[in-house]
């Protein structure tokens, strides 16, 4: 299903504190600024491994400002909640 | 408005509307004057979007320091008591009177009885605002042009203006004007030019700062000759933003005035995004730096940089006026960059242009 390989991420400036953690556990979706804040290079994630990376971020993040958001069939934004099982479980 | 009122009726929960009167730009007077000489138009238009997205409370959102808008707005809530009319129940809530406490999420948070700061919601809040509730914050001009489109038909409200800034427009006039900080209404089409013609100003002028302080300049040639309407002003990189013109006149120093306007506006940044808080106060100190004269290519370019790493950055568009605004007086006052590169100034001796309140002090 195309809908589980797609995920949004984005980061709540106002929470970002620049601990900088999720850009070493999501390096190819979020790059540092100048002062270290974490901002998003690619909006999307796409493939299994980069989701699961996304996850990884945002559930380290201290402030939780890292917030990943799944899409659903047609690109609409689905209401936050868990990340899907078989995301998290595979290494 | 049609959009965030279209999304707060298919919203889940009743709507709270709310009419922005806190006119946070520091020289514009167009929502004050609207508010104290035509109170019951701004009122009449919060009724119809209250009736059509069906609430029954409207906030009226205004800054501390503006007494006399709240003293019409009572009386015209008066004489509405007094005649009866069915009518939603009026809130007026007070903020604190800084820039971004004007932000419609600024404003959301403040009735939620939080503090007036801009925060970061992935919803639109006419979808979901702080209080779980729809927020429609719309500014009280727009309100005020829907009442008129009501009063005077849509063929003849659209004819008041252009196809794509329908009705009569407002607009405050700063600077190298007859009377600064005058209010003109714009009926029907015109251009820059012969808006300036009628306050005394009978020449292109130096430069023209379109769209408020956090705006963009434009040169007096180019300026002069754009139409003000959205389209056109958007063909030229600038926007309609709060209505303000400023007029730079010749003699004057536009990269001083930039460095004025940006030392003000990283003070009123709210310092809760990391690159607003570090970025604007380090683009504030190298523009005052190239608007002293003490100018090195290189700072220049570290002022490029700086600008694109905080642009965008931030939770509201506060950084990202401010960019804008460093972005456009670079390219229109080269030639003044180059005079400064050699040390020389042309608005040296002259007072400032545009008026800045003075600083805060840093609670």
């Amino acid at each position: 299903m195309k809908s589980e390989r797609t995920v949004l991420v984005r980061i709540n400036p106002i929470r970002c504190r620049g601990h900088a953690i999720c850009s070493l556990l999501f390096s190819e979706g979020i790059e540092l600024d100048q002062w270290g804040y974490g901002r998003v290079a690619e909006e999307t994630a796409e493939g299994r491994r980069s989701i699961r990376r996304a996850y990884r971020a945002a559930a380290a993040c201290p402030n939780g400002a890292v917030e990943v958001v799944q899409l659903g069939p047609s690109g609409e934004q689905q209401p936050p909640g868990k990340p899907p099982l078989h995301v998290l479980r595979e290494q | 408005m049609a959009r965030k009122l279209e999304t707060a009726l298919l919203a889940p929960g009743e709507p709270i509307l709310v009419v922005n009167a806190s006119e946070s730009e520091p020289a514009s007077r167009k929502d004050a004057t609207l508010c104290e000489h035509r109170p019951h138009l701004v009122l009449d238009g919060a009724a119809m979007a209250a009736a059509i997205i069906g609430s029954t409370e409207v906030v009226i959102y205004l800054h501390h320091g503006s007494i006399d808008v709240y003293g019409a707005l009572q009386r015209a809530l008066a004489e509405r008591r007094a005649a009866q009319l069915a009518e939603p129940v009026w809130r007026i809530v007070m903020g604190p009177d800084r820039y971004v406490a004007g932000e419609a999420s600024a404003i959301a948070n403040r009735l939620e009885g939080g503090e007036a700061l801009p925060s970061f919601s992935p919803h639109p809040m006419a979808f979901k605002g702080p209080s779980g509730r729809p927020t429609v914050v719309n500014n009280c001009e727009t309100l005020a042009q829907l009442a008129l489109l009501v009063r005077m038909g849509v063929v003849a409200w659209r004819n008041g203006g252009t196809p794509s800034s329908p009705g009569p427009q407002l607009l405050t006039l700063v600077g190298a004007v007859a009377e600064s900080g005058i209010v003109v209404e714009v009926v029907g089409s015109a251009t820059i030019g012969q808006v300036l013609g009628h306050v005394g100003v009978s020449a292109p002028p130096a430069a023209v700062l379109v769209g408020g302080y956090a705006g963009t300049w434009l040169t007096g040639d180019v300026a002069w000759c754009t139409p003000l309407n959205r389209g056109a002003l958007e063909c030229v990189g600038a926007d309609p933003g709060c209505g303000l013109l400023g007029v730079l006149p010749r003699g004057a120093c536009g990269l001083s005035e930039t460095a004025r306007l940006v030392s003000y506006l990283a003070g009123e940044s709210a310092g809760q995004c990391g690159p607003c808080a570090h970025g604007l106060p380090a683009l504030a100190a190298r523009m005052e730096a190239i608007a002293r004269g003490s100018l090195r290519h290189r700072s220049l370019v570290r002022l490029r940089s700086l600008g694109d790493a905080v642009f965008g950055s931030g939770a509201c568009a506060h950084p990202d006026g401010v960019v804008r605004l460093i972005r456009s007086a670079l390219e229109v006052f080269d030639e003044e960059l180059h005079h400064h590169h050699h040390r020389r100034c042309s608005g040296s001796s002259n007072p400032p242009t545009f008026p800045v309140p003075l600083p805060r002090r840093r609670s």
